[in-house]
Order: structure tokens, then sequence, then C-alpha cells
């Protein structure tokens, strides 16, 4: 044995995924489910198009996701909870930019029971004043102490200034919107965009027929539409925005651009990049900014995907007095990349690793599901990932640098300091 | 239910094994018997410094996320006042690599100057981030020196002072580093698709050849009972006033720490808990408050903290957490109720346990506390306890004289 010298290793050639079986239940609603667990939990995820890009006010989206089981006429907000509760069920409300829903989770015995509250309490929502205006208050407190944050500053700056203030991507809450949501705004968006609407079910856990059968039936009292949203005109801000926060002791800094989505040629490849620079332990922007000067805990990239629209960004929080000398750096880290050939060591040791993240992405069937779930929601082939790994495989140092010179112009980047 | 098996090498090491056939991974954790509680009180948060210092290269490899990344792998590590834990995932077959990398720095770490500096300035920029950039931040470097006069826990894991980092010297990081970091102070964990013969040649392999180090013996001085109530305000530029109470308890070692957390559940797990239900919607005046336990291996706290709406004063929600503290000691809580936080215990920990990061760690966890036999025993512990244990267990730690206040008033 010599400590000097590492042992062999396998790289792993491919990943063994399971796609869930489709169930068509009524109204044209479908349920993707995947029995093959180990143990008792069920997860169910149900998802509408209800997303904040569908609003016409802010936060509307936001708080009828939140509000989605706070009373019926039978049924006040704390007795629903505590019937889903003493079952042993957890909730939880997800909202982003294009989708809104609930997840369900609990245990195989119990999940007919979660679900049978769940449904009366959502398909007779009423939305009581009183709820919506104490979520007014939970939520305003919580804006305020986020605003304190010189990540959150710099977040949403970035947000509003990559897809223009007046698309539904780019609009960004503030604290006078809390004050001009009401119940009926959210009455009326509860009732286009998840009773009237279409919702799709992914279901992972070993349930019986008698459930699926629950689920059939709920499906038939659902809305047969899908919603549209007016078109986006996405106008990104190019060049610096500084926003002040006098006693900050560190600057959040985020650069970034509008990008390319999943299903363009380019997406797998750049991700490779984006990955060398930015997307893990070892990346340059850690070597350098973090590893070797010390600037910061952490920096990183990534690329955000919607249904409508990319970017690409890189997020850091440093000192701040160097603030500028940690731009400086992750300009000459993109430089190095757009001048240089990666060399073949540094490319072997990213495509092993990404080959690593798609093994413990596809650990137990719930990460299946989120990978299902990856290629439904943006549309992909049932090859995504297959095609991806070849990718990985495949990719050459020329393309990379020709990559970094197509996509990363510094005259294109947007650059947020908040701090 | 989680099955293992162990050895012990010559040198210390425990080895446990946990066999998954259902996945393609592999987990190696090391979990060291060393947290914040066992540094010394003028060179606190080395504990971290260390969890940092253990990826700057060890004795024969330079560099350590290098050659495990080549394998298709990933690492991290956390540090609490207990304990540092470190793991690394990756594909099954590539055990090895793993076991290489990890044997080598439990020999010896590089110790190289450049490491040292830039760590210890990457941790003050931690120090920046976590603490004291961010509303609320400083509340637990306040907080902890209040409820612990004697005791350990009262410095965070990051350390009481970020001074202790700036002037963290070679020779103490050296120090620190044979007195903790050897196989026998640590437990190793291996679980995935990987067989019991393979784990044992393989840990055998890179780890015999590790020398014994001197066995370190705690000493640590308990903390002594609280017996009168204690108070600190703070003034901080936040949107609202906020409140903590902390009430000291058993240990996580003890049985008070499930009666503990269950009377925390019965308080704040979920919105049709009693705190969210009276003191947020119906009294309004709370923004959120929740109830959550802490627990220390050698000391425990039960811990309630909540941000105040706007125009309601500290004292008004502090009595009106004490008049929710009452109704548990006087009334008692329901047989409904308790049945709601033992079934919501057992579906959390189902789904707790899908992960093979998470089981792998409870093994470390439970074994490090000598309790390793009783991993599996966790919804029966639950399940047993009963109403009247409960409000013994309010009855004798919701006390004003076992009571330490914090709050925060938020100024412009």
């Amino acid at each position: 044995m010599n400590r000097n010298i590492a042992p062999d290793f396998t790289k792993a050639q491919k990943i063994d995924l399971v796609f869930p079986q489709k169930i068509e239940l009524e109204n044209g609603i479908q349920l993707f489910w995947l029995n093959e667990t180990q143990d008792d939990t069920v997860k169910l995820d149900i998802s509408w198009d209800a997303g904040s890009k569908y609003q016409n006010k802010a936060l509307v989206a936001s708080f009828t996701n939140a509000l989605l089981l706070s009373g019926s006429p039978d049924l006040n907000a704390h007795q629903i909870s505590d019937k889903i509760d003493f079952q042993g069920g957890f909730i939880s409300h997800d909202v982003d930019k294009d989708n809104g829903g609930i997840t369900l989770y609990g245990l195989n015995n119990k999940i007919s029971d979660i679900f049978s509250v769940f449904s009366t309490a959502f398909n007779q929502a009423v939305f009581p004043e009183s709820e919506v205006n104490k979520l007014i208050d939970i939520r305003k407190n919580g804006f305020n102490i986020s605003m304190e944050k010189v990540s959150t500053l710099c977040r949403q700056s970035f947000n509003k200034n990559v897809f223009g203030d007046e698309t539904g991507y780019g609009k960004v809450a503030q604290l006078d919107d809390f004050n001009k949501v009401n119940q009926q705004d959210i009455v009326d968006f509860y009732n286009t965009f998840y009773l009237k609407s279409k919702p799709t079910l992914f279901l992972v856990g070993q349930v019986d027929d008698d459930f699926i059968n629950e689920l059939k039936k709920w499906s038939s009292k659902m809305g047969t539409t899908t919603p549209t949203c007016p078109p986006q005109n996405f106008k990104q801000t190019k060049g610096r925005v500084e926003i002040k926060k006098e006693d900050a002791i560190q600057s959040a800094i985020r650069i970034g651009r509008l990008m390319i989505q999943k299903n363009h040629k380019d997406y797998y490849k750049f991700q490779i990049l984006n990955t060398i620079l930015g997307g893990y332990f070892g990346s340059r922007l850690m070597a350098n900014i973090r590893e070797d000067k010390g600037y910061t805990y952490g920096i990183g990239s990534g690329l955000s995907v919607l249904d409508d629209s990319a970017y690409f960004f890189i997020s850091t929080e440093v000192a701040k007095d160097v603030t500028e000398s940690t731009i400086t750096e992750i300009y000459n880290e993109i430089n190095r990349l757009k001048n240089e050939y990666i060399t073949k060591n540094e490319l072997e040791k990213v495509k092993n690793y990404l080959l690593g993240e798609f093994l413990r992405h596809a650990d137990g069937p719930i990460a299946m599901m989120e990978n299902f779930k990856n290629i439904f929601f943006n549309n992909l082939s049932e090859d995504y990932y297959t095609d991806f790994i070849h990718a990985v495989n495949d990719v050459t140092p020329q393309q990379l640098k020709d990559l970094a010179n197509k996509y990363w112009d510094k005259n294109e980047f947007l650059e947020v300091i908040a701090g | 239910m989680i099955k293992y098996n162990t050895f012990t090498l010559k040198n210390g090491l425990k080895v446990i094994h946990h066999h998954d056939k259902t996945t393609p991974m592999v987990v190696v954790n090391t979990i060291y018997n060393v947290g914040a509680r066992d540094e010394d009180e003028n060179r606190t948060g080395f504990a971290h410094l260390f969890e940092h210092l253990m990826f700057g290269g060890s004795k024969n490899i330079e560099n350590y996320d290098a050659p495990l990344q080549l394998a298709g792998g990933e690492c991290n590590a956390f540090t609490n006042n207990d304990i540092t834990n470190y793991y690394n995932t990756l594909p099954a077959e590539n055990l090895e690599t793993a076991l290489w990398l990890e044997s080598d720095r439990m020999l010896e770490l590089a110790f190289t100057p450049k490491s040292l500096e830039v760590q210890r300035q990457v941790v003050i920029e931690e120090f920046k981030q976590r603490y004291l950039n961010q509303p609320y931040g400083d509340v637990w470097l306040q907080f902890r020196p209040l409820i612990y006069k004697k005791h350990p826990y009262q410095w965070a894991t990051i350390g009481k002072n970020i001074q202790h980092i700036e002037e963290a010297s070679m020779d103490d990081v050296k120090a620190f580093f044979f007195k903790h970091y050897g196989p026998q102070n640590a437990t190793l964990v291996i679980g995935g698709n990987v067989d019991f013969e393979l784990v044992q040649s393989l840990v055998k392999k890179w780890y015999d050849d590790i020398p014994s180090r001197e066995r370190y013996i705690r000493n640590i001085t308990p903390e002594p009972k609280q017996t009168k109530e204690r108070r600190i305000t703070i003034e901080r530029k936040v949107p609202s006033n906020a409140i903590y109470l902390a009430f000291r308890m058993g240990s996580r070692l003890t049985h008070d720490h499930y009666l503990g957390d269950l009377t925390s559940d019965v308080l704040s797990g979920g919105k049709s808990s009693r705190l969210y239900e009276s003191l947020v919607k119906n009294k309004k005046l709370f923004t959120d408050i929740s109830a959550y336990i802490l627990g220390g291996w050698e000391d425990g706290i039960f811990l309630i903290n909540g941000n105040l709406m706007e125009n309601i004063d500290v004292e008004t929600a502090e009595s009106a957490i004490w008049d929710e503290i009452n109704l548990l000691i006087n009334q008692s809580i329901t047989e409904n109720e308790l049945t709601k936080v033992k079934n919501k215990f057992q579906t959390a920990k189902a789904f707790q346990e899908q992960s093979l990061l998470n089981r792998v760690m409870n093994i470390a966890m439970f074994d490090l506390m000598g309790k390793l036999d009783e991993i599996n025993n966790e919804n029966e512990i639950y399940n047993q306890i009963s109403v009247k244990e409960l409000m013994d267990f309010s009855k004798r730690t919701f006390k004003k004289s076992n009571t330490s206040v914090l709050t925060i008033k938020a100024i412009k």
C-alpha cells in the first residue's frame, strides 16, 4: 500500500432511471405514479399552472397558494390542520414563478384520510378575511426582515433587472403591495387558476387501488383548462446596478445574463462549462476566491431555468473592502475559460464529478420522481438524462472554450452589488 | 429498521457497516468525538476551524477534494457543540477512494501555513455572513453566555470571539489535531451498496497502520442548577421586537429529550399547535413563534422564540407565553394532542430514514452517544410516553427560576 498513489476507481457509465407510470384520471388530468418504494411513506404532489407570472397584482399567487387550506364552509383553518396533523400528515405549499401546488406527505395507512381532508378543504376553500389579514401581517414582517439582508436586496434587484420589471418574471413585490392584497383577488385567482384549471399529480409510494380511485373521483370535479399568461418581453439591463446599505459589513454580488433553456442544443455543454466555473466545490471560482484569497465563505454559479426564459448567474457575499477585487477575479476566471483550453485532468475531474451527481440525484424513488418532473415541466424527451450523460462523456476543451466565448461577453452582463 | 454490523481495529477505531442493496451509492462517514465543548475557553472556535482545515490536504495527499471529485464523489462536514462529522457520498464501486482520503487525514494533516492562513480568513467571512450581517444573527452569541456560566456550551461553535480564530497559531492547531483526531476518538460508518467482507478488508488496508494516540478523557464541569431567572435586553436595528425564552432541561442522553421533543411539538409543531393558534392567530401578538429543543449531549435547553407584531411590547408578549405554559402545567394536554404529535413523529421519521445519508449519520450519532442498540427503539420510546409524564416534565422545567430571557428591542 502506498498512500501517495490513489486507488483505482471506475467511472459511472449509466444511471438506471425508473420513470413513473402514467394514469389518465378524469377530465384529461394525468397522474404519474412510482410505487417501487421500500417503506410505508407516500408523497403526493399536485401542481397547477398557478405561479406568480399569472397574477395581475403582486403577491396574489403566493397568498392564494398559502391559504388554500385556510377554511371551508364547515371547517376553519385550525380544524383542517388539526385533522391532517392527527393523521400524522404533513403539507407543504409550493409556489414559484410558473407553478403553484400542494404536497401531501403521510404513511400509506393514513394517506387516504389525509387526502380526504385536503380535498374537502381545497374544493370548498372560502379564504376567510381574518386569515388573509393574518397572513399579510406575517408576510410583511418576514419581508421586512429579509430586506435587511444584502443577499435578498441583491437577488431582488438582479431578478428585476435581468427580466425587466414590466414582465411577470421581473416584477418584485414592495412593502406597499402587502396593503393592497385582498380577499376578492385571492378568490378570483383560486377560481381561475386552481378550480377551473387542470392540475397534474405526482405520486410516490405504495397505495392501493382504492386510493387511485379516490384521486380519479376528485379529478372529475376539477377544471379542464390550461391557463395562458400574457407574453413577456424580456429586456435585460446591462452593466452595473448598485444598492447601498450603509450598515452592511459584507456586500452581496450577483453577475449574470439571460440564458438558453434546457431544450437548446448548447444546454448540456454550457452546464458543464458552468460546473467548471462555479458549479461545485472544486470550481475555479471557489478555488480562487475562497480557497486561495479567502475573500468569501462561498461563491458559486448556476443556471436558473423557467418555463419562458432562463438566466445564468454568479453569486457571492464578500467583505466590503474586497468587493472590487472579487469582481476582477470573477472576470479573470471567465476570461481564462475564454482564452485557454481546460486541461485534460481538470476536465476529467469535472466529468466524473457530474456523472457522480447524476447517480446521487437518482438515488431513491422520490429523487427519481424529481428527475421525471424536470423532464415533464421542461417538455424534454425521456432521453434527456441519457443524452446529458453522452454530452458529459463527449465534450471537448475546444467546445467549452467556444461556448465561453459565445455566452460570456462582459458587455452582455448585468452586475448587481448590494452592500 | 436500520441494520448494521460492527468491528473494531486494534488502534481503537470503531467501524460500523450498514448494507443497502437498493442504492448505487456508498456513504463514508467519520464522526469525531470532539466539539466546541472540548475547546479551551481562550481558544474557542477550533473544532469548527478544523472542519475547514481538514479539507486543506493531508500528509500524503496534497488536496482532498480533487481525487474525490475525480471518483465521482462529494463531501461535506458539520461541527456542533458536541461532535464533528465528516461525510463522503460516491458511487459504491469507488469506496476505496474515500477510505484512502479519510484515512490519510486521520493519520496526519498537511498543516501548510497557506491553508491555515486562508481558512482563518474564510471562517472570519463565515462569521460575518452568518452572525453579523443578518438581522438577529448574533442572538446566540449573546444568549449562550447568559444560559451557561460555567459549561463550554456558553460559546457558539464559530467561537466566542473571532479574535480566537485570528490568533490561531500552527502550534495550537497541531496540538488540537493530535489530541482529538485519532482513531481511538472516532467512529467510521460505511453504508450503501457494499458488502461486509469488502468493507472489512478495505478498512483494514487503509486504517490498520494509523497509530492509536493518547485517549482524551473529557473532564467538563457540569453547569450548576439554575436558581433564579436571568435576563438580558439588547437593542438592534431590526424590523421587529423579538423574545427568546430558554429553560434548562435534561440532555440528549436522558429521557427528558423525548419528553421535551413532544412537548415542543404540542406547543408549535404545525399550524394546529397551541402557540400558533393562540398567540399568532387569536391574540395577534406574534408574527411567528416556535418552540424546540436544543439536544446538547451534556445539558439540554427548551426554547421558545417569537417575533412580535408591530406595536406589541415585549412584556405583553412574554406574559402571554407564560399563560400558555401555565395551561400546559395546570390543565395538561389532551390524549388527542398526544396522539397527534406521536403520529407526526412517525411520519417524519419514516421520511427521514429514506435517505441513506441520514441513516448513516444517525448510526454515527447513536454510536457516539453510546446508544447504538437504541437506534431502532425511538418509535417505541415516543409511543410509550403518557400525558402524565409530559405534565411532570412541564412542571419541573417551566419555572421562572429555571428561565433565561433574551429580548431584542428594535431601534431605527
